[in-house]
């Protein structure tokens, strides 16, 4: 088959390397980067000797340790958000960070993304928290489940506008986000559609943080709905919605921006296996799985066409670094460069790719970049690749520096680069010298328009 | 020792370093670096929104004193005209606010009276969300709200570029006002939490990235992030400046206030003209003190609108030596103003419309509309003749050159009369 990127036959046909596109360190760390928030050295280096599809293996099925692990810390979220409130997050940037299944949490991140419930109306860190856990819960299950599980989150409703939703209707504009953005894509239902679909969800009012159905509130007249027709109520209205066609090319799409690229605008036939898949066994895991496997993920469509939003920023020092370094200060950093968990700005998600990056905001990214690598101060210096490099028995003839570039960057560095680094006047001196040397070379690393770039 | 808006670009010039990139940074961004390293950039209207938080009492603000209704229904908190700062048409500032009275005199100082909206709220987080989106509470899902400045924002900013168009300079969480669908708004509280200190991030910009693959023909994303890359270096060297000369600044001719810090701070920033077209800046929030006078309210009201007006003008003053003036424009809001009848506890209740101020080198100066007739009430406080989008709609389409169609609902035209 020659390489196509339009051709859907090509795209999503599982990657096999050969000649021209081998399997080499920069795609082993691309799939890193895109599935787990970076690899360590001991992953990248058994992925290059395993080979991309066994790494996918092993990064989409849970290990037994994960349930363990995700119930410890469900706990301690909880904990979190029932007290102070911010610390949750703090909890949750540790559990992405040393995460058995790391790919549940960037999937996980993709759902707070996609449904862009926010805190800021809520203004209850707890039913966040419950709501960012029914996420994790369901995120690689079925979508129907995800959906149903979501819309039975009193903080949904919150940010929907429907605090009491009596007899009175969802306004349109409400169930226009259910419809457009959370199920069918923009253009998919008509204003009736959306009409019926909002008496389906009469019945459910807030009262004292929680949701409840009040049977005499709901409209029990018969509705149509996208052509189907009954007594619908929230349950069939999943259905309809999750199991639609137009669903599964809106969900494909979306999965596409987050995985493969912030800047391909994919056709409706490229998608359509994509959607299909997701639709068929309505299995996320499945989807995410094509994707990953994918020739088009591992082609020059997806490779380094993502910019990094604050968090995979950090994540993408921190995690090949191997580092346990603080999260509560990390939580307030990467607010400041814009993306707060529990908060992103409208029921969109975040804005990807570029609006990440203006001149101060570059700026502060480095200034993030100097604190996590600096010997002390805020993250209190945990963060040391010099240690990390004895640990793997690197090498020492240049003092690690080639390490952290085939780390960080792989051969993504131009030549000149590489060389104006070797020229720098490394240090081979006391050990010292070399870790304070190589946290330097890391932080510069970066702070490099390319480590920008997921 | 003052230091002017010269003194950027004389002591930046070269010193971002840009011959050390290179040859492989293509001539155009070059070019656009050196242009910007020269102050040559051509300077566009900046808008700096002051809110009040709390709810200020327009009538103790802007002071109908002839009124008898207002001194029979304000026994202890009535201004009477002896105390009064008189203007024009029976009305009079505030004791506290001899600064303002300056300006005005000036005509550097317009101020709209009777601003409020249509069954407006009195809850203080409803009505200042409404005042923040523009849009009424009813008429939009809270998951789908943006802030009208937010919505400036990202109308000003061009796809596929990375230019900063709004930043908010203060110690609260950013208001709802600059919540944005798309570009990221940063909070400054000091310039400090910004700066990358150490050796890492100058190396880096400079032979490193002398290396880095050209970005001109390079793929799109890695150009532009290269581009605001070097956009920063040059944002950085000034930053460092404007931070450093910010204390000589300071006590030049700021007073010792929080929001005259803060303005002292968006005037170095304006002055290192960074592209910046929106700042936001914050008086009254964050726990103790603000706007929300129930109780014994003379002396914390006026030393709010003390804080306030030697801010203000310490800042105009400042950009006015600079002869910046004239490219700036500041706003006031409040959530609401507040009942004309004293309450037993010598404070007010939450009210409706109240008088904003707008400021600047380029105002028509003076009374806007007529004060709010205090026999015609609407729940004992002064009812509204301009809609608060009106206001946003004159800033946005004659002060910012920005379509107020694209921020704020159908039907709010603007004001004439209010800038010069």
């Amino acid at each position: 088959m020659k390489p196509d990127p339009n051709d859907p036959a090509w795209a999503w046909a599982p990657f096999q390397p050969d000649g021209a596109r081998p399997w080499d360190l920069r795609l082993a760390a691309h799939l890193y980067r895109r599935a787990a928030f970076g690899g360590t050295w001991p992953e990248l280096q058994r992925s290059l000797s395993e080979g991309p599809q066994a790494t996918i293996d092993r990064l989409v099925h849970p290990t037994p340790e994960a349930a363990a692990f995700n119930r410890l810390y469900d706990d301690y979220e909880n904990a979190a958000a029932a007290s102070a409130g911010d610390g949750s997050q703090a909890w949750w940037l540790r559990r992405m960070i040393e995460s058995p299944q790391p790919l549940q949490e960037q999937v996980t991140l993709f759902w707070h993304n996609h449904f862009g419930i926010s805190n800021v109306h809520v203004k209850a860190s707890a039913s966040v928290c419950r709501y960012i856990q029914v996420l994790r819960q369901h995120g690689l299950g079925r979508f129907e489940a995800l959906l149903d599980a979501v819309l039975a989150q009193p903080a949904v409703w919150i940010c929907l506008g429907a605090r009491d939703n009596g007899k009175r209707n969802l306004s349109d504009s409400s169930i226009r986000i259910l419809m457009d953005h959370y199920t069918l894509g923009p253009g998919s239902c008509s204003d009736t559609d959306a009409r019926e679909g909002a008496r389906a969800l009469t019945g459910w009012i807030i009262s004292q943080g929680e949701l409840r159905f009040v049977p005499g509130e709901y409209d029990a007249t018969p509705k149509k709905i996208l052509g189907q027709e009954g007594d619908c109520d929230r349950k069939a209205l999943v259905r309809i919605l999750a199991t639609h066609p137009a669903t599964g090319q809106w969900l494909a799409r979306q999965l596409v921006r987050w995985f493969i690229s912030d800047t391909a605008k994919p056709s409706e036939s490229l998608l359509a296996p994509l959607a299909k898949q997701l639709m068929s066994e309505g299995n996320i895991a499945k989807g995410v799985e094509v994707v990953l496997r994918s020739n088009l993920f591992f082609s020059t469509e997806a490779y380094r066409q993502k910019v990094r939003s604050p968090v995979a920023l950090a994540l993408g020092i921190i995690r090949p670094l191997e580092g346990r370094t603080g999260t509560v200060q990390l939580a307030a950093d990467l607010s400041r460069l814009g993306q707060e968990l529990y908060e992103p700005p409208t029921i969109k998600g975040w804005a990807v790719g570029l609006a990440w990056i203006n001149p101060l905001t570059t700026l502060g990214r480095a200034k993030l970049a100097e604190a996590l690598l600096a010997e002390s101060g805020a993250y209190g210096g945990k963060l040391d690749p010099a240690a990390v490099a004895s640990r793997h028995n690197i090498p020492a003839n240049d003092g690690g520096r080639q390490f952290l570039v085939d780390l960080f960057l792989q051969g993504d560095l131009a030549p000149e680069s590489v060389a104006a680094l070797a020229a720098g006047g490394s240090a081979t001196g006391s050990i010292d010298a070399r870790s304070a040397d190589l946290r330097h070379v890391a932080a510069r690393l970066a702070s490099l328009p390319e480590f920008q770039l997921a | 020792m003052r230091i002017s808006r010269r003194d950027f670009f004389k002591e930046t010039a070269g010193a971002t370093g840009l011959l050390a990139f290179g040859s492989s940074i293509p001539a155009f961004l070059a070019r656009s670096a050196a242009a910007m390293e020269a102050g040559q950039t051509s300077r566009e209207s900046v808008l700096v929104v002051i809110q009040l938080s709390g709810g200020n009492d327009g009538l103790n603000t802007v002071v109908p004193y002839q009124d008898d209704t207002y001194h029979r229904s304000r026994p202890t908190l009535r201004i009477g005209p002896d105390q009064v700062l008189k203007l024009d048409s029976g009305l009079g500032l505030h004791p506290a606010m001899p600064a303002f009275r300056k300006l005005y005199q000036e005509g550097r100082l317009s101020i709209i009276q009777g601003v409020g909206y249509p069954r407006s709220s009195r809850d203080h987080d409803v009505a200042m969300e409404d005042w923040h989106t523009g849009v009424l509470r009813e008429q939009m899902p809270p998951g789908a709200r943006t802030g009208w400045l937010g919505r400036a924002i990202d109308g000003a900013c061009d796809p596929g570029k990375t230019d900063l168009r709004g930043v908010f300079v203060g110690e609260i969480k950013a208001p709802f006002g600059l919540h944005t669908e798309r570009a990221v708004v940063p909070s400054i509280k000091s310039l400090e939490e910004w700066l990358p200190t150490g050796a890492a991030w100058s190396d880096s910009t400079r032979p490193l990235e002398s290396g880095t693959p050209a970005p001109a023909s390079g793929p799109p994303l890695l150009a532009a992030v290269a581009k605001a890359t070097v956009d920063a270096r040059v944002m950085q060297q000034r930053l460092i400046i404007a931070n450093g000369t910010l204390h000589s600044q300071k006590s030049a001719a700021y007073p010792p206030f929080r929001l005259a810090q803060n303005l002292a701070l968006v005037a170095q920033l304006i002055r290192a003209d960074l592209g910046i077209r929106i700042y936001f800046v914050e008086l009254g929030g964050g726990g103790i003190g603000g706007f929300d006078t129930h109780a014994n309210q003379a002396a914390n009201h006026g030393a709010l609108l003390r804080e306030l007006a030697e801010s203000a003008t310490a800042f105009v003053d400042d950009l006015n030596h600079d002869r910046l003036l004239d490219s700036v424009l500041v706003m006031t809001f409040s959530e609401f103003g507040r009942t004309l009848t004293e309450s037993g506890r010598r404070g007010t209740n939450h009210g409706a419309a109240a008088p904003m101020f707008i400021i600047g080198g380029r105002v028509k100066g003076g009374l806007w509309g007529a004060h709010p007739s205090l026999t015609d009430l609407e729940e004992d406080a002064p009812k509204f003749h301009t809609d608060f989008r009106r206001v946003y709609a004159t800033v946005l389409e004659r002060w910012l050159n920005l379509k107020s169609e694209k921020i704020l609902p159908p039907g709010f035209t603007t004001l004439d009369g209010v800038l010069a």
